[in-house]
């Protein structure tokens, strides 16, 4: 059972994250990550992307020109370019407001993937940011994770970066691409940043300290962020994705998303974790974004890079969810 | 939302093409057409088996939301051509493709798939304007006229068809 299917059943919500086409051209809206500030408000910072994913299910009978599982960008443009929207939510989960982040120019990109990606919202010490990976600084597309404090104006609906921090790894800091790392809510400028070993790792002025390296439960695949890291009673969790990337006998790549739930002790120590599930039994699917909204828990997530949702969970879903997590293992 | 409601359904029963291809329908009247790309893909995927038609015209559906983003031809001719190859005896993908080659200037393609779509419909106007269009500019100056003179006949032409006959007839 997928866990719209699940949610809905006991009470839960969907809804459908959509804002105009006279804005984005059409192209995808995608991997939204909600969030609940200070005020009260439900926010959602939701990534446009200006191509359309291609990507045939089932027996692939219509691939496109270039196989099952293709970035459809402009033939003329071959960059695969993310803005984001910063949005309000009503308790029935519509759009009330939306702004495009208006971020700073600090350089000209020179890589294909332009902008900041997949980003997670949060708001620490008071200050909005989101949080995810940007490729565009090297001609290679070493990628690292990019801490964008916004400024977002209430009374107007406006989102303005103010200051961006590009995060490098803990030291030696040689790898290719860090991303997907998950910012823990509850504790301003801490992410996990990989699940087994489980390490946390804190953002200190411009460098990253690696805070904990410890094996806790070993997921039979690798489990990568992920919604940001929240707190839930007594414990924390998260929710993180798992890939099977392949290709076919043309060596056309291809590939299968599915999430679990992560539930995490005090010291963050990895102690439970669910079964693999989809949210609409999609093959791409992924989830950027949870937060507690009167007990029950919002879940974002996004469709084929294509379409953009928010599943309202009930508190008792959510609970079973952790319970099971707990017992496997 | 009507889209709500369909994506619930589609949640209960995810590889029902009527399903995906409402959701898709509804997703492109908002021209949210990478949405719609989505769920008309699953449609013809889910459905080529048990529900041609819809099947069909997903595709040409698919080919539309393409056009509609701009500068994907690639796309939607390859949507169209798998139309085509799906159902090659219904005339709609021929029209199409034979539309999409006048926009690129290929004149020999667009005849050549309106003829084959006359083949199968001929009393199409569409076609007959897009054999007489692409027909001048390969050689087929008499042909051309004739065809656009007895379209201009026809009583049955969308405004905008019998404008752009006779602004052709007043060109050549």
């Amino acid at each position: 059972m997928n866990l719209v299917k699940k949610a809905v059943k006991f009470g839960g919500k969907l809804a459908p994250l959509v804002i105009s086409e006279g804005l984005t051209s059409g192209t995808g809206l995608m991997n939204p990550s909600v969030f609940i500030d200070n005020d009260g408000d439900i926010l959602v910072n939701l990534r446009h992307v200006n191509y359309t994913l291609y990507h045939a299910e089932s027996t692939q009978r219509f691939p496109s020109r270039w196989g099952p599982l293709g970035y459809l960008h402009p033939e003329k443009d071959q960059r695969l370019v993310t803005e984001n929207y910063v949005c309000r939510l009503n308790s029935d989960l519509e759009i009330t407001d939306h702004a495009r982040v208006e971020m700073l120019e600090l350089h000209t990109p020179i890589w294909e993937f332009v902008g900041l990606e997949d980003a997670r919202l949060v708001q620490w010490d008071g200050e909005y940011s989101i949080i995810g990976v940007r490729r565009d600084t090297t001609t290679n597309g070493v990628g690292r994770m990019e801490k964008s404090i916004i400024k977002l104006d209430k009374s107007k609906w406006s989102a303005k970066e103010v200051k961006r921090t590009r995060i490098p790894a803990p030291d030696p800091n040689e790898s290719y691409c860090e991303k997907n790392w998950m910012p823990v809510v509850e504790r301003p400028n801490q992410f996990i940043k990989w699940t087994s070993p489980v390490e946390v790792v804190e953002l200190q002025g411009n460098k990253c300290i690696q805070l904990a390296v410890k094996q806790g439960i070993k997921p039979n695949k690798d489990q990568r962020g992920g919604s940001q890291v929240i707190k839930w009673g007594n414990v924390y969790i998260s929710v993180t994705h798992e890939v099977d990337l392949f290709k076919n006998y043309l060596e056309q790549k291809d590939g299968l998303y599915r999430h679990r739930l992560c539930v995490w002790d005090n010291q963050l120590n990895l102690v439970g974790l669910g079964q693999p599930f989809s949210f609409l039994n999609g093959n791409i699917e992924f989830c950027a974004g949870a937060a507690v909204f009167e007990g029950d828990l919002l879940i974002s997530f996004g469709f084929q890079d294509n379409a953009a949702f928010i599943l309202r969970t009930p508190k008792a879903v959510v609970e079973d969810m952790i319970v099971e997590a707990l017992d496997a293992n | 939302m009507l889209i709500e409601s369909l994506i619930v359904s589609i949640s209960r029963d995810p590889f029902n093409p009527e399903l995906n291809f409402q959701a898709a329908t509804e997703y492109e009247k908002l021209g949210q057409t990478a949405s719609a790309v989505s769920f008309y893909l699953r449609t013809a995927e889910y459905g080529y088996e048990s529900h041609q038609d819809l099947v069909y015209l997903s595709l040409l559906r698919l080919a539309s939301c393409f056009n509609d983003q701009n500068d994907r031809l690639a796309t939607v001719s390859n949507s169209l051509l798998q139309a085509v190859a799906y159902q090659p005896h219904k005339a709609e993908a021929y029209f199409l493709l034979s539309e999409f080659h006048e926009r690129q200037k290929n004149w020999q393609e667009c005849y050549t798939f309106a003829a084959i779509g006359l083949g199968l419909d001929p009393k199409d106007y569409r076609l007959q304007f897009e054999k007489a269009v692409s027909g001048w500019w390969i050689g087929r100056a008499e042909e051309s006229k004739e065809l656009f003179q007895s379209l201009l006949k026809r009583k049955d032409l969308l405004p905008h068809y019998k404008k752009a006959i006779e602004l052709n007839l007043d060109s050549i």
